[in-house]
């Protein structure tokens, strides 16, 4: 698969480019020293966003990609959420709008971030089918809240995980937006922000099933929570 | 305890509203140092205000480095802590700023008393805090919420990979509540709850320098 991220593809909403340089003190440094990302792909000039991520990828263990792969699975489907709700234009509430354009957009990022460091490790996109949450504003909310929710917790159970520091660091900086966003969405709901005094995490695996629940992924790569290669159901 | 040196304010409200934008724009300790000078006072130097923090080394995760930097967040849990007790106390607060203090004030309590339970007796002492009058108005109290919420989840997420696995899965489950915090904050304010794809993350240096240009902490 062919890697040739520009930074103009990967950073429609500036919000790489603007942020790069506060997500690690170093990763300036990292960039400099670095051009090619695992996997064989490069790249392109000017590309800030491999900054942080060329670092992660040459330091990425086996164990690493997988977890990695297990995020870019999760980001896909949240991205492909918050696009699709947009898009079909059903929320009509102003605020919840704001949300999902803001959401989504960053969830975007996340899929260019991680893709650009997994290279040709990366696992393609499942098709999705979301059973209806995105074409009413009330399904659209409560799911909203239960993605996010989730996607802290599963970034909070794997980040202990993590081999190599600069995989890690952008585990971290992923992690706490999620956050930000489940107690965006928790408040324009009504529901508390910030329901407990500490986050828990959950496993792979419990992430893997809950998420299996849902029936929104409809093909494509299965993830295993072994942390293997995906393999194709078809 | 080294000596300190503390700021004469001359302008309170504005000093330390532009301390606190300092801190999010990342310029505290030059932006600090100048306006003190201007308002001819003397500065807190940041490394000194917090004094009897070790540098943290940042060698290979271990028990004795997780203490050193379960400290450092310790520290900056009392502070929270301390600022939402104050403000719920004052009376200044109504509506769902005072929801907000009244919640997030707990959940600042159950993280202090969580590291110092797990750092024993080697838990640092609770410093003299003086708020500058932020937790006694309203707006002032939601404005230095969000900087202190902000600038907990770019502590924690700078000193993540310093740590051993344990300790690290510890520190996760309370980053990912400061943002909780900050991004609720930020919705009161009618501000971006999520201004970036990325949260920034922060080296100790950069904390101690900016919780130090803010003056609230005394002793």
């Amino acid at each position: 698969m062919s890697d040739h991220l520009t930074l103009a593809q990967v950073d429609r909403d500036g919000a790489i480019a603007e942020t790069l340089d506060r997500i690690s003190p170093d990763s300036r440094a990292g960039f400099l020293r670095k051009g090619a990302i695992l996997g064989g792909g490069i790249i392109s000039g000017g590309a800030v966003l491999s900054a942080l991520f060329a670092d992660a990828a040459e330091a990425a263990t086996e164990n690493d990609i997988a977890i990695a792969n297990f995020a870019l699975t999760l980001e896909y489907l949240e991205a492909e959420f918050y696009t699709e709700a947009v898009a079909m234009g059903a929320i009509r509430n102003a605020r919840v709008r704001r949300f999902a354009q803001v959401v989504a957009a960053h969830e975007r990022t996340h899929v260019a971030a991680l893709k650009g460091m997994l290279g040709a490790r990366a696992v393609a996109k499942p098709s999705f089918n979301f059973q209806g949450t995105t074409e009413s504003e009330a399904k659209f909310k409560a799911t909203a809240q239960v993605l996010e929710d989730t996607g802290v917790m599963a970034y909070a159970g794997q980040a202990p995980r993590v081999d190599a520091n600069a995989v890690l660091k952008a585990a971290l900086a992923i992690h706490t937006v999620e956050a930000r966003h489940a107690s965006w969405i928790r408040h324009i709901n009504g529901a508390p922000p910030a329901p407990r005094a500490f986050d828990q995490p959950k496993t792979m695996q419990q992430i893997l099933a809950a998420v299996a629940g849902t029936r929104f992924i409809s093909s494509g790569p299965a993830m295993t929570a072994t942390g293997s290669s995906p393999s194709f159901t078809g | 305890m080294s000596e300190h040196l503390t700021v004469e304010v001359v302008d309170a409200d504005g000093a330390i509203r532009d301390a606190l934008n300092d801190i999010e724009t990342g310029t505290s300790r030059q932006g600090f140092l100048k306006k003190a000078l201007t308002a001819g006072g003397t500065v807190v130097l940041g490394g000194v205000a917090i004094g009897g923090l070790p540098a943290l080394v940042t060698a290979a995760p271990g028990p004795a480095q997780d203490a050193k930097i379960l400290n450092f967040a310790l520290l900056l849990e009392y502070l929270e802590a301390e600022f939402y007790t104050r403000a719920s106390a004052s009376g200044a607060l109504s509506g769902e700023a005072r929801e907000f203090s009244r919640v997030v004030g707990a959940h600042e309590r159950a993280h202090v008393a969580f590291l110092k339970g797990a750092l024993g007796s080697k838990a640092g002492a609770k410093p003299t805090f003086d708020f500058k009058g932020t937790t006694e108005d309203q707006a002032k109290f939601l404005a230095t919420a969000r900087v202190l919420e902000d600038t907990g989840v770019a502590a924690y997420n700078g000193q993540g990979p310093n740590l051993t696995k344990p300790t690290l899965a510890a520190a996760a489950s309370i980053v990912s509540v400061e943002a909780r915090h900050a991004a609720w904050v930020r919705d009161i304010l009618q501000q971006n709850p999520a201004p970036a794809a990325f949260d920034a993350a922060k080296t100790q240096k950069q904390i101690e320098s900016a919780v130090g240009a803010t003056g609230f902490i005394t002793a």
